[in-house]
């Protein structure tokens, strides 16, 4: 099960890869379209009307093809978490190659989720690196299967933990690419990227759905925590960066209610948050404290 | 006090209402507007961004150990340790309070700020909130009608007691209800899941609950960290008169492959007034409790069993002694007991193995330092098993053993917190989750005995609100139509 589970990460990482690349030829096709039209040849517009780009039929099939390579990467992720699980007894949650993993096909679930109801590709470009990125970090770092140190040895409140922390950082992923987005264009446009009101639009509700379950993440950990050191917080830098991500995307569910911080401020925050999700994220390689790791070193 | 609630505000397409100016200053007006910045939205924005700079440099800088901070020489040394890290800024950080962030001023002052703009703010909403679920704003102008972001006319040849039934059924069943005013014009609300604005109230006040069951505990809890027991021995419980706590056995395993600890699990037995009312394997994530009092697996390490007797035979000290600190060279494990009427402190000093001559395996050395002055009398080592005299007095070195140490915490804030935390849960799933919606309608009757409908709504920028409005409208067209209106 262990090998079947590395064999399907490198699969599922491939097929990311694939993915990626098809989403760059799908930008490029669309471009080209668009420039095309511009210059007055005659084009028929792709199925979806909501398709960010001036689609040629082209341009069509190249997104399609992206898109069932990414989901097959979703796929066969998901499976390497499965069998990984079933090789340890426990959820992905012993060490960073498990979790970046977990975080990677959370970008993925979340991106696919959201490419289904709103049909931006665009976005992808920018989630899927973030996606491989982690990838390629688990691919750095040890994957042996050691024994649980007592901490850890809790298997059903921190699977839960790892899995709503995924739903949270995925959907962040998400917000983080349409803030980009919106902050790289102009008022009113530019270059037939998604409109900056779809993308806000998209951001808050990958910010609606992700904030619930960071607030269900830091309260399990708070649980955890309660019942293997004997407090709730401790001021952990682990548990202090995640307090300054809820507060981050906090602020931002109040800014895009207050007069003269919707737009660009509140987008800006939302880059805030993300930066804050990896600080958060990453924070146990150079912080230490309870929440270091066996497998790290 | 002119505190229209905002959604009232939209309803009615109208500006808030300015205070009223030219008011003389009074307590009454600095009190309207403390009142005012407390329920800003904001302040509140950025009193949460504030909080989360002084959280994100907390976390990025180190923080001194928790009882560092009071004891100046152990701050000192403590910042020495820093200093190479942060170069001329430590003393500014330190004066800052930068390296004890979290439980500074400047976090206990914003955290207070904040507190109060969230009750302030959940008091100012309640009856906007009770009055848009009882009694909302049903009547609006005709203005709204051709401005509001979503909005939709419809005519239909039907009159408007043959129509209004016919929009009733598909507002009912989109699960909305109906509420209608006739002055003339037939004015038509419609809203969905009305409570659910409640949810949003509950969650920011269980943010103030978790804060107080936070203050709660650390004002009435109690907590240490540092509960030493070896085995065999009995220790009374802090705050609970006759009450005690034994050590039956101890034992730690290790993974054969790396070394790491797999389990550590000390075998305990509560007793009150000796009778045994607990007794459990107490290990990480396996707490005993005991009331209101919790016992949790935190360190362990190597304890003596010794025994001390005075010149005329009686046991001054029998039990094991925690060998829990290092000595100042490193090399040895040492711990210390207290020789009751003999005005003399005793330490137990094991070799780890570390070349020393002084103890070898299979000693260990007995130091005898004066209890008042701390001035030392005498140390000699002492084989396991052969009672030697020391002083005067008796010691033998029975045998090796091992303590563990528990972290023991009452913390009668606790249930506050959890419920908080279950509330801030709910509060916000169902917040962000279940959709909040809204719609007003007017029916006027036409010259030509037909009805035109308007219904429009004040729905964010949301494509899932727009297409519901969309179906809506498509919908009422069908029905109204059908073979009431045709
Ligand atoms: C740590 C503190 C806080 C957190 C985490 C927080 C979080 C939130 C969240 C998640 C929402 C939902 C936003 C939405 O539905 O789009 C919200 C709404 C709201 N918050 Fe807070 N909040 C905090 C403090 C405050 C304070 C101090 C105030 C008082 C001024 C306040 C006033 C409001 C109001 C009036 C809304 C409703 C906005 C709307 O309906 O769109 N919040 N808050």
């Amino acid at each position: 099960m262990g090998k079947l589970a590395e064999y399907a990460f490198v699969a599922g990482t491939l097929s990311t890869l694939l993915a990626l690349v098809g989403y760059v030829f799908y930008a490029l096709s669309g471009v080209r379209a668009a420039r095309m039209a511009a210059a007055g040849v005659p084009m028929s517009t792709g199925g979806m009307g909501t398709v960010g780009f001036t689609s040629g039929p082209r341009t069509t099939s190249i997104g399609h093809y992206a898109t069932l390579l990414g989901w097959l990467g979703l796929i066969v992720l998901g499976a390497s978490l499965v069998f990984r699980t079933i090789a340890t007894g426990h959820g992905p949650f012993s060490n960073m190659y498990e979790f970046s993993i977990a975080f990677a096909f959370g970008i993925l679930g979340a991106y696919y989720w959201f490419e289904r109801k709103y049909h931006q590709r665009v976005l992808g470009l920018l989630a899927l690196p973030v996606a491989l990125a982690l990838l390629g970090y688990a691919a750095t770092v040890p994957a042996s299967i050691e024994p649980l140190v007592p901490a850890l040895q809790n298997n059903m409140l921190l699977t839960v933990h790892v899995a709503t922390a995924i739903v949270a950082y995925g959907s962040f992923t998400i917000a983080f690419a349409a803030a980009l987005l919106y902050l790289v264009q102009p008022e009113g446009g530019r270059w037939g990227l998604p409109k900056p009101e779809l993308l806000d639009e998209i951001a808050y509700r990958a910010i609606v759905v992700g904030f619930p379950f960071l607030t269900l993440t830091v309260v399990l950990g708070a649980l955890w925590a309660n019942v293997a050191w004997g407090t709730y917080w401790s001021w952990d830098p682990k548990e202090t960066a995640s307090l300054v991500t809820w507060l981050l995307y906090g602020a931002y569910l109040h800014a895009r209610v207050v007069r003269g911080w919707r737009g660009n401020k509140a987008a800006i925050l939302l880059l805030a948050g993300f930066g804050a999700t990896l600080l958060t994220y990453f924070g146990n390689l150079f912080f230490g404290g309870l929440h270091s790791y066996a497998g790290l070193g | 006090m002119a505190h229209t609630t905002r959604t009232r505000e939209l309803a009615a397409g109208a500006v808030p209402t300015p205070a009223a100016p030219g008011r003389v200053l009074s307590a009454d007006s600095a009190l309207d507007r403390l009142w005012h910045l407390l329920t800003s939205m904001k302040l509140a924005l950025v009193l949460i961004l504030a909080l989360a700079a002084l959280s994100l440099v907390g976390t990025l800088l180190m923080q001194m150990p928790a009882g560092v901070a009071d004891d100046p020489q152990a701050r000192a040394t403590w910042l020495a340790g820093v200093r190479p890290k942060y170069g001329g800024w430590t003393d500014v950080m330190d004066r800052l309070q930068f390296f004890t962030m979290f439980t500074s001023a400047w976090l206990r002052g914003l955290g207070a700020l904040l507190a109060a703009s969230l009750v302030a703010c959940t008091v100012q909403r309640i009856p906007g909130t009770w009055r848009t679920m009882r009694r909302p704003h049903v009547a609006v102008g005709p203005a709204f009608f051709e401005h509001a972001p979503q909005h939709e006319a419809m005519t239909f040849h039907g009159a408007p007691d043959e129509v209004l039934p016919a929009v009733r059924g598909v507002f009912s069943r989109h699960h909305y209800r109906t509420l209608v005013e006739d002055d003339g014009t037939v004015h038509l609300y419609f809203d969905r899941n009305r409570w659910a604005p409640w949810a949003g109230l509950v969650a920011h006040v269980s943010i103030v609950v978790i804060l107080a069951g936070a203050m709660v505990g650390s004002m009435f809890g109690f907590r240490d960290s540092n509960f030493m027991l070896a085995e065999g021995s009995t220790s009374a419980i802090p705050s609970k008169a006759g009450a005690t706590i034994t050590l039956n056995s101890f034992q730690d395993t290790y993974s054969p492959s790396n070394g790491a600890p797999l389990d550590y699990v000390s075998d305990v037995t509560v007793k009150r007034d000796g009778q045994v009312v607990a007794q459990q394997q107490v290990r990480v994530n396996q707490p005993l409790q005991f009331e209101n009092v919790t016992f949790y697996q935190s360190f362990f390490g190597p304890a003596a069993d010794v025994t001390a007797k005075d010149a005329a035979g009686n046991t001054l000290f029998s039990g094991g002694v925690p060998l829990a600190w290092t000595s100042d060279n490193g090399g040895n494990k040492v711990g210390t007991f207290a020789l009751p009427g003999q005005n003399l402190t005793a330490w137990v000093v094991a070799t780890t193995g570390v070349d020393d001559p002084s103890v070898k395996p299979g000693q260990v050395g007995i130091e005898l330092y004066k209890a008042d002055t701390g001035a030392a009398v005498v140390q000699q080592s002492i084989d396991q098993g052969a009672p030697t005299t020391v002083d005067g007095l008796t010691f033998t070195f029975d045998r090796e053993s091992k303590y563990t140490g528990l972290s023991i915490a009452s913390d009668p804030g606790a249930p506050l917190v959890w419920l908080g935390c279950l509330l801030l849960v709910l509060g916000f799933v169902v917040r962000l989750y279940v959709p909040y919606r809204r719609i007003w309608g007017r029916m006027v009757t036409r010259p030509d005995g037909g009805t035109s409908v308007s219904i429009a709504a004040v729905g964010r920028r949301d494509s899932g609100f727009d297409a519901e409005f969309t179906s809506l409208v498509t919908d009422i067209r069908q029905a109204a139509t059908g073979p009431a209106g045709s």
